[in-house]
């Protein structure tokens, strides 16, 4: 599905690709969730192997030295037991009354949004046809296109 | 017997006996690409030569304390030889947790304490629940007050009446630290260097450079001017870690206006950033979280509470947290509930000296209050009873 990238002025305006509203909240989803991240790289230690770890245990033999080599991150895995979501979900708050952990989240603002310009951070007041990112002058369009926008599609 | 007062954060843990001093610990563990085979607990941070690229392994997540392995190995570390020699049979233990905490997470807390650690007693409280009780310590005459605890995860607003904590009025925002962090690192990366690896680094240029604006759009006015009229903008210069330990802002004398660098060092150039990522803190909805920001979810909670409370709460307003730290932040927050609140209320907010180690003094004094025997749960009670005393004893 990706459409070969070439410079805005020559493109037909037919062509572009527009994004309706449902795929462009799924991209702002990803993005805010993308924001609760602690770390953006992988984990240093992760292709370490475990061998240097297995050899002073005499009583065990080394078929299962062996077979333990997994990496760090696995073992990890194993005994993380359970996330938030899940933990959450356990709890079932749905069903409990009385003010609980989903109820104290704040509601909507009543003032309006304030939109700034994807590129420059500057209040915008114009938004991109294809993918409905804001901008505020016409170098910042130049600039989104040539960078950002339809990339990394939902 | 001894108190150990804990206010386990979820980036720092701040810990210290009640009778000396407090010491801000990170809560969790590191580990570094340039030394592969050590994992580096808590405050053994310092030993990292090079904190570029920093992969850190937090047992929080969304403000709850999900992976105990590592929870565990940091408190191993703050418990044991090198840092706190705590004498697990002879102590009593002041320990934090999230509000609306999961009954889970409580049960393996009770656990742990108790039957690994062997403490001998323990006090679970929230955070904010230390923060009121410092509070009404200092003004006695008060009876109400709201605490604004914004933090790593998320900030909470919890009004308290009289030391209870009212839970209908307790609002939360998804808007902590650590998304600020991650969102300076997304648009200094588009913008100018690919920083998304280098949390501790930007972390440092946030707590250094960022500021809150009292008036937004004259900021950012200000911020586009070209040349000496911008009073926005700084250059900031990266450690490189070889000869340049930390990083600084430049001096203004040596601001290069014309956009050009001699020398070899990186440099980032903030204008506008400065202001609007702690702006997010005010408007969530910036950047299209659909949530209240601190001064609106502070009315909204206000207006929950009964009518005859509502003015003493406007008059007791408390900051506490590490986002607080931000210049301009108590102003900000004044100016913005004073225009909110109704005219004839009294509108006070007050922010400590040290807003992040504020609910651990609560700690301190709650520890050598008279009656403090009765509020802990003792391990022959957690034996003989189970996880039931502990639900009963501790209103989290």
């Amino acid at each position: 599905m990706a459409e070969k990238k070439i410079a805005v002025r020559s493109q037909d305006p037919n062509q572009r690709r527009v994004l309706d509203s449902a795929t462009r909240q799924r991209r702002l989803t990803r993005q805010l969730d993308a924001l609760e991240k602690d770390n953006f790289q992988d984990d240093p230690h992760a292709s370490l192997p475990q061998l240097v770890k297995r050899l002073p245990q005499f009583d065990e033999s080394n078929e299962s030295g062996k077979r333990r080599k997994k990496t760090r991150g696995d073992h990890f895995k194993q005994r993380f037991r359970k996330n938030f979501q899940t933990l959450l979900e356990e709890e079932d708050l749905s069903v409990s009354e009385g003010p609980n952990y989903l109820t104290a989240c704040a509601e909507p603002s009543k003032f309006p949004q304030r939109h700034f310009c994807a590129v420059c951070g500057f209040p915008s007041n114009y938004t991109c046809v294809s993918c409905g990112a804001r901008y505020c002058c016409v170098r910042c369009l130049g600039t989104h296109h040539e960078t950002r926008c339809l990339k990394w599609t939902v | 017997m001894s108190t150990l007062v804990l206010d386990n954060g979820a980036y720092f843990a701040k810990i210290g006996y009640s009778h000396e001093k407090v010491s801000v610990i990170p809560n969790c563990q590191f580990r570094s690409k340039t030394s592969r085979l050590k994992t580096f607990t808590a405050n053994q941070l310092d030993e990292i030569k090079d904190p570029s690229g920093l992969f850190y392994i937090l047992p929080f997540q969304k403000g709850y304390l999900v992976n105990w392995d590592v929870q565990r190995k940091v408190w191993d570390h703050l418990f044991g030889k090198e840092m706190f020699k705590v004498d697990f049979a002879d102590t009593n233990i002041v320990i934090t947790e999230p509000y609306f905490n999961f009954s889970s997470i409580q049960e393996s807390m009770n656990e742990i304490l108790f039957e690994d650690y062997q403490f001998q007693s323990v006090l679970r409280v929230n955070a904010g629940s230390l923060s009121a009780h410092r509070y009404f310590h200092e003004n006695n005459s008060e009876l109400c007050c709201i605490v604004v605890d914004s933090g790593f995860s998320s900030t909470h607003i919890v009004p308290y009446c009289r030391g209870r904590k009212m839970k209908e009025g307790i609002c939360r925002i998804n808007v902590g630290g650590k998304l600020l962090t991650n969102h300076l690192k997304e648009i200094i990366s588009y913008r100018q260097l690919h920083v998304m690896d280098e949390t501790y680094v930007i972390n440092q240029v946030k707590e250094d450079v960022c500021y809150v604006s009292q008036d937004f759009y004259k900021d950012m006015e200000i911020s586009q001017l070209k040349g000496e009229d911008n009073t926005v903008v700084t250059e900031y210069v990266l450690p490189d870690f070889s000869s340049i330990k930390k990083g600084f802002c430049k001096p203004r004398e040596e601001m290069n206006f014309t956009g050009k660098y001699k020398t070899g060092e990186q440099v980032l150039r903030l204008t506008n950033e400065r202001f609007a990522v702690p702006e997010m803190l005010f408007h969530p909805s910036d950047i299209g979280i659909q949530e209240m920001g601190i001064p609106e979810a502070l009315v909204h909670s206000i207006n929950n509470m009964p009518e005859e409370m509502q003015p003493h709460f406007y008059k007791n307003i408390v900051l506490t947290g590490g986002s607080a730290l931000f210049p301009g932040y108590r102003d900000r927050v004044y100016k913005e509930v004073r225009a909110l609140a109704p005219v004839e209320y009294e509108v006070s907010v007050v922010l400590p000296l040290n807003p992040v180690c504020y609910p651990w003094e609560g700690g301190k004094l709650l520890a050598e209050n008279p009656d403090f025997e009765e509020l802990v749960v003792t391990r022959e009670d957690y034996e003989e009873n189970g996880h039931y005393v502990c639900e009963e004893k501790f209103d989290v």
